[in-house]
Formats: C-alpha cells, structure tokens, sequence
C-alpha cells in the first residue's frame, strides 16, 4: 500500500500549475471574444445570423462596411447559425455579454422583450416611413422593440403549370373552391395536390387554416383552440389527408422538394420561395409558373389568413445603443439601402418608399405577393409567451393524433389546450 | 442392415451440419444487416456530396447517382473559412487529449495504488458528475468563464471538455492500473526507485494501450461537441461542428451537397486515426475489465 508523501504532494502541485499556465497562454487578448459593448460613444456590435449565411452575407455586409465608412462608426459583428440563434441571444443577452443591434425573427421578440433589455424604438419607427403591418412585426406589449427590416408571410404558392393541366380555371377563392381544385389536380399521375405540412414540426402551418374557418385562436389570454371552428378545420384537414388530397409526412423541406419537381400544386412557403425553388428546381422555367394567392376564404368577403414573417433590428439598451438605433434605422428605412438590399437578396423592404422603388415595384412576384399575402397577414398571437413554441408544438402533436386516427378532432384539441395553458407564460 | 447402417450415418451427419450451416448463414445476414445500417448514411453520404444541386432533391430519391459533379469538393477547397474551423477542432482536440490523459492518469493512479481517507467516496464523486446533463452545466459555466475572461477562448473549450471527459477517463485508466502487479511497485521500491520513478517508468509504460484509449475518447468527445464549442467559443475560434452548421444550415434552406461533402472530408483525419490507433483502442477499453 503506497501513501503520498510531501514531496510527491508538491510535485503533483507543480505540475498541475504548470497546466493552468499553459492554458491561460491560450486565453484571448482584450480584444478578442464576443463584442464587450463599447467604450466610445460610436462604437456598437451587430449580432445577425444573416452574417454567415451564403445567400445573404454579402449584402448584410455591405450595409455594416456603408454605413461605418459613412458616418466614422465602428461595428463589431457577431453570428449564430439561425437554428441556435435565440438560444445564443438569450443566453448573451443575460449574461450581459450581448450590446448594441440585433437582428431578429420576428416570432423571438416577446421571448426576448420579457428579458426587459430591449429599448423602445417608437421614436425612429415614427421618422421611417414604415407600412402598418410591418410596424405591427415589430410590437410587443404595446412597445416597439423592432425596426421592420423585412416584412414578409406565410402564404400559398401555386403551379400554374399543373393548375392548367389539370383544367382548373382560375386560383382558388373559397374554401370549397379549394378542395374542388385539389380534386381535380388529384387525377394526374403522381402529383400532390397540396403539398400540406403533416409531420408535427411544421403542423403549425394548421394554424392560419384555423383563423380561416373562424377560430381567433387567442382571446385576451384565453386560449381559443378546441372551438367550433378549430374544430371544424382539423376535421377539414383530416378530411383531404383521408382522401389523399395532401400526403402524410411532409414538413417544408419536403414540400419545396416536391414543388421543386413539379409533383405537388400548392403548398405553403415563405417569399423567399422562389429563389429556394429556382435552386432546386430540375426545370429551371418553374419559377415563372409560380403564383402567390390569397388563402382561400371560408365564404366570399372574409379577409384571407397568412401569418405573417419577418426580420427585425432591436436594439440592447446600454452602450452604444443611441449609434446602434441609427443603424437599425440606416439599414432598415434608407431607400436607397433598403432597395439595394431588395435587389441582392429579394426580401422585401418594410417601408413605402422602399416598396414604391423601381428596384421593388419592379418585380412582379414580389408586387403581387405582397399584395395578396402580406396586406393581410398578421402575428401568431402566441408569439407574445416565450414559450410560443412549445405551444405550437402541444397543438401540432395533437392534430397529428388526429390525422393518423388516433384520436377525434374536439377530443384531441381540448386536450392541445389543457396543455397549452401551462405554457401561457 | 449395412445399408440401413450406411445410409443413416450420412442422414446424422447432415443433421450436425444443418443447424451450423444455418446459425452461419443466420450470422453473415446479421452482420450484413447491420454492416448496412452503419454503412447506409455513410454511402448516402458520398452520393449526396457527389450529387448536382439541382439532382441532390429528387423525389423518390435515387440511390445510385445517374449524374456525378465534384463541384462540393472544389467549393470546400475554396472555402479558407472552413480550414480555420478545422485548425481550431485540431487545436481543441489534441490539447483537450493530451490534457485528459495527463489529469486522469495521474487521478487513477492515486485512486489505484494509495490506500487514504475518503478514496472510495472521492471515487464516487468523479463518477457521479456524469449524471448531470451536460446542457445543465452550460449556463454555469458560460457564467463562469464570463466572470473569468475565458469566454470566447480556446482555454474555455478545452476546460469544459476536459472537464467532461475526466470522469470516464479516470475510471477507465484505475481499472488498467489496477491490473498492474502492485509486486512490481514493490521490486521498483526494493530496487531504490522513488514512487515517481516507478509511476513514470514501470505504471504508465503498462498502462500506454489505456492511455491512447482515454485518448482517443477525449479526442473524439471534443472533435464532436456542437453546443459548447458554440456557445463558448468567439467565432474565430469556433470548431468544425458549429463551423459547418453555421456555414451550410441556413434560416430557408440547407446546402445538403455541400455540407455532405464538407462532412466527408472533415471525417477522414479521424478515421484515419481511428484506423491507425484502434488496436490500442480497443485493447486499452478491455484491458481493465479482467482482473486476473
């Protein structure tokens, strides 16, 4: 049986200090690391995840490198891969590592603004010239934590190619119109009529149809899904999935990859639609064939439902923050950035000069989604609890229970409910 | 009755051989079976980094590529981005190894071969500091490393992965030196060898399959971290995991060719080590599992 003695104990000592030495030799010098905020007045950090992102980080760049160059700011950026991104915020955000502006989805701001270290941007969104809806992206809790950068929605995309083979005239205005189209589309060979979300993680796209049949979904703070009209559009849904209408396990990746190949005729997307499916599409002639249109309405002059998406640029109280305002500002109200930007990635600037710029109003697609979708588009009213996800996913389990047969449509949504009221926090 | 005889010896020797036949070829379709479901995503893989961008989506996939385009390689060669990340998981790695197996094995041993007050419960400790999640521990040690200035450093990353990997490392190595003959020590002793002298020159030496174990297991845990390397790291010193998530997984779409083939390269420096040192691996993963 062997002891340490002393000398063994200083030796054990020493070596041990000499790898904490060696390791501290690795740590980063002052000006290393996350941005720190700022000792000058001008100078301010930008956290965006469209920084790293190929199809955009040119353009996000050249707006930080113009504006810095113009007015003798100095901007430190920082980036998150969009998946792990309010994570990462959050997490900086609390522990104070995080200043100066940050880009945002705008379904993260009520999770963020509930930090309490957002600044209230009212007084630049006044001076922008930004449309209603877009400042609307932008609101939570009666302040405006955001400036719009992109105001954009969910909405229906149709293949008018598949549209007119299949002798349907005319998009779809009604609900029943709808289904008459699906039908008709149903008897080509091996197309989806509609390339609908049923895989759980995207089944909140069930949520607009909801709005659709008449459900507000939330009132004040009474969770409204389980009523009649919630009810009767899952029962609608179950009804295309048991004939076949829309395909079983399908989430947007999948859609866009069938849309991309000319195998289903509608299905829900983002604007940025395009461009994913101009990259994936074997005909490279498909985009032209792609419409926006207005949701289909329960009865003529109801207000077609979209949800409405977008990118806004809060801004951290503390440091900087009056240089980072400006900036939120430059990048998201200058018509000339705005349009700049529009023509490099194709999303849709948030005020009216910059939508009634050429570069804009040019563009058809554009013109015509923003027209049919977005004009009516509004917030998932969710979005104001930080666990709006997790409230999203209780009801989208629960539609699935009703899609596979496992449970009936009342039944299942009372119990999304029961759930979903746990997470009204 | 000698035909009968002769005709019956054939009969019981095809019944012996009947159920070996079939146990073998009921062996051969497991190993198939579940060669091809380790091997699948790995062929799927290389398909898809071989695959046009325009024929990486089409439905039903197909599983033999009819067009082939080496345009993902070209791109990741392209990329300097990427070495940067990849320098950065080497740098992490090998230190978060080396580091790992000097720290263990100098704890295995004294849990091994000293006998003193507490050893068993302080055993036990090392040991019960796997049973929380990891992601619990993250908040803590942001918190940490941000009081301390080490946030965004390399000495983050390599600190909390050691600190992940210890507790294994430790019980593997105690029980390689627990296999060592505490005779020797006691020749070495006799012989005028200080504890020092006998540890370095007598223990370790045995002890080298485990070492390279714990290692390599080291090596591997920090090679693959995504959320810590994430969070703890600044951008510039970021490692392949986040590096390629960050570079390919985007907010509309996913650059799955590119990716694919990113991911194929950037695992060939492990399996060639894995090539290379899984003799010591495997042997240094059982040898304390016997005690003679």
């Amino acid at each position: 049986m062997n002891t340490l003695n002393r000398r063994d104990a200083l030796r054990l000592l020493g070596l041990s200090t000499l790898g904490v030495t060696a390791l501290a030799a690795c740590a980063p010098d002052a000006s290393g690391g996350a941005p720190q905020g700022d000792t000058a007045a001008k100078s301010f950090g930008f956290t965006s995840w469209s920084l790293n992102e190929e199809a955009q980080k040119a353009a996000v760049q050249a707006i930080v490198d113009g504006y810095a160059g113009s007015n003798g700011v100095k901007i430190t950026t920082a980036s998150f891969p969009y998946n792990e991104y309010l994570n990462q915020v959050t997490l900086k955000l609390r522990g104070g590592q995080l200043t100066g502006a940050i880009q945002l989805d705008v379904a993260w701001l009520g999770a963020l603004a509930a930090m309490g270290r957002l600044r209230d941007l009212a007084t630049p969104a006044a001076k922008g010239g930004y449309t209603d809806v877009a400042l609307s992206s932008g609101q939570t809790g009666g302040k405006q934590l955001g400036l719009p950068w992109t105001t954009g929605s969910i909405g229906l995309i149709a293949n008018t190619g598949l549209l007119e083979k299949a002798g349907v005239d005319g998009m779809p205005a009604t609900v029943a119109e709808f289904e008459a189209a699906l039908r008709k589309v149903a008897a080509l060979d091996g197309v989806i009529p509609y390339a609908a979300a049923t895989k759980a993680a995207q089944l909140k796209d069930i949520l607009p149809w909801m709005r659709t049949f008449g459900s507000p979904l939330l009132a004040e703070d009474q969770i409204t899904v389980g009523d009649d009209p919630s009810v009767a559009a899952v029962e609608w849904y179950k009804k295309l999935y048991d004939a076949k209408l829309i395909a079983p396990d399908v989430d947007r990746f999948d859609a866009r990859a069938l849309f991309a190949q000319g195998k289903a005729a509608f299905y829900d997307d983002a604007i940025i639609a395009r461009g994913v499916v101009e990259s994936q599409a074997p005909d490279k002639s498909l985009t032209a064939k792609m419409a926006p249109l207005s949701r289909p309405v329960l009865k003529a002059g109801d207000s077609p439902q979209a949800l409405l998406w977008g990118h806004v640029i809060a801004v951290v109280e503390g440091e900087g923050a009056d240089a980072a305002a400006a900036f939120a500002a430059h990048a998201t109200s200058d018509t000339a950035t705005v349009a700049t930007f529009f023509e490099k990635v194709k999303l849709p600037p948030t005020t009216a000069a910059g939508l009634a710029d050429p570069k804009v109003s040019g563009d058809a697609f554009t013109t015509e989604w923003t027209e049919k979708i977005t004009k009516t588009a509004t917030a998932n009213p969710f979005w104001r609890y930080a666990g709006y996800a997790q409230i999203e996913t209780a009801i989208a389990e629960q539609v699935q229970a009703v899609l596979v047969g496992d449970s009936s449509a009342k039944e299942a949504l009372a119990k999304a409910t029961e759930t979903a009221k746990g997470l009204q926090k | 009755m000698t035909v009968t005889l002769s005709a019956s010896v054939p009969t019981a020797r095809t019944r012996r051989r009947s159920p070996v036949n079939r146990s073998r070829v009921a062996a051969w379709i497991a190993v198939v079976v579940i060669g091809l479901f380790g091997l699948a995503p790995i062929y799927w893989l290389v398909v898809t980094a071989l695959t046009p961008d325009d024929r990486a989506f089409s439905f039903p996939p197909s599983l033999i590529p009819t067009e082939i385009t080496f345009e993902h390689f070209t791109r990741l060669a392209e990329n300097r981005q990427l070495f940067q990340y990849l320098a950065n998981s080497v740098i992490v790695s090998v230190i978060t190894a080396i580091l790992s197996v000097i720290v263990s094995a100098y704890m295995a041993y004294a849990f091994s071969k000293f006998r003193y007050r507490g050893r068993k419960s302080l055993m036990h400790l090392v040991l019960a500091s796997q049973l929380f999640p990891q992601a619990l521990l993250l908040v803590t040690l942001y918190a940490l490393f941000s009081a301390t200035g080490l946030l965004g450093s390399y000495t983050a990353l390599i600190l909390s992965f050691t600190t992940f990997t210890l507790p294994l490392c430790v019980w593997m190595l105690k029980g390689i030196f627990d296999t060592v003959p505490s005779t020797l020590m006691e020749a070495a002793a006799i012989d005028g060898a200080s504890r020092w002298r006998t540890l370095h020159t007598i223990a370790l030496p045995l002890a080298a399959p485990g070492l390279i174990a714990a290692g390599l297991f080291a090596f591997v845990r920090a090679w693959n971290d995504f959320v810590f390397a994430l969070t703890l790291a600044d951008p510039a010193r970021q490692t392949l995991p986040p590096g390629l998530v960050h570079t390919y997984l985007g907010e509309f779409q996913t650059a799955w060719p590119d990716l694919m083939a990113a991911s194929f390269v950037v695992s060939l420096p492990v399996i060639a080590a894995f090539m290379f040192l899984q003799r010591y691996l495997v042997g240094g993963l059982t040898a304390g599992a016997v005690k003679g």
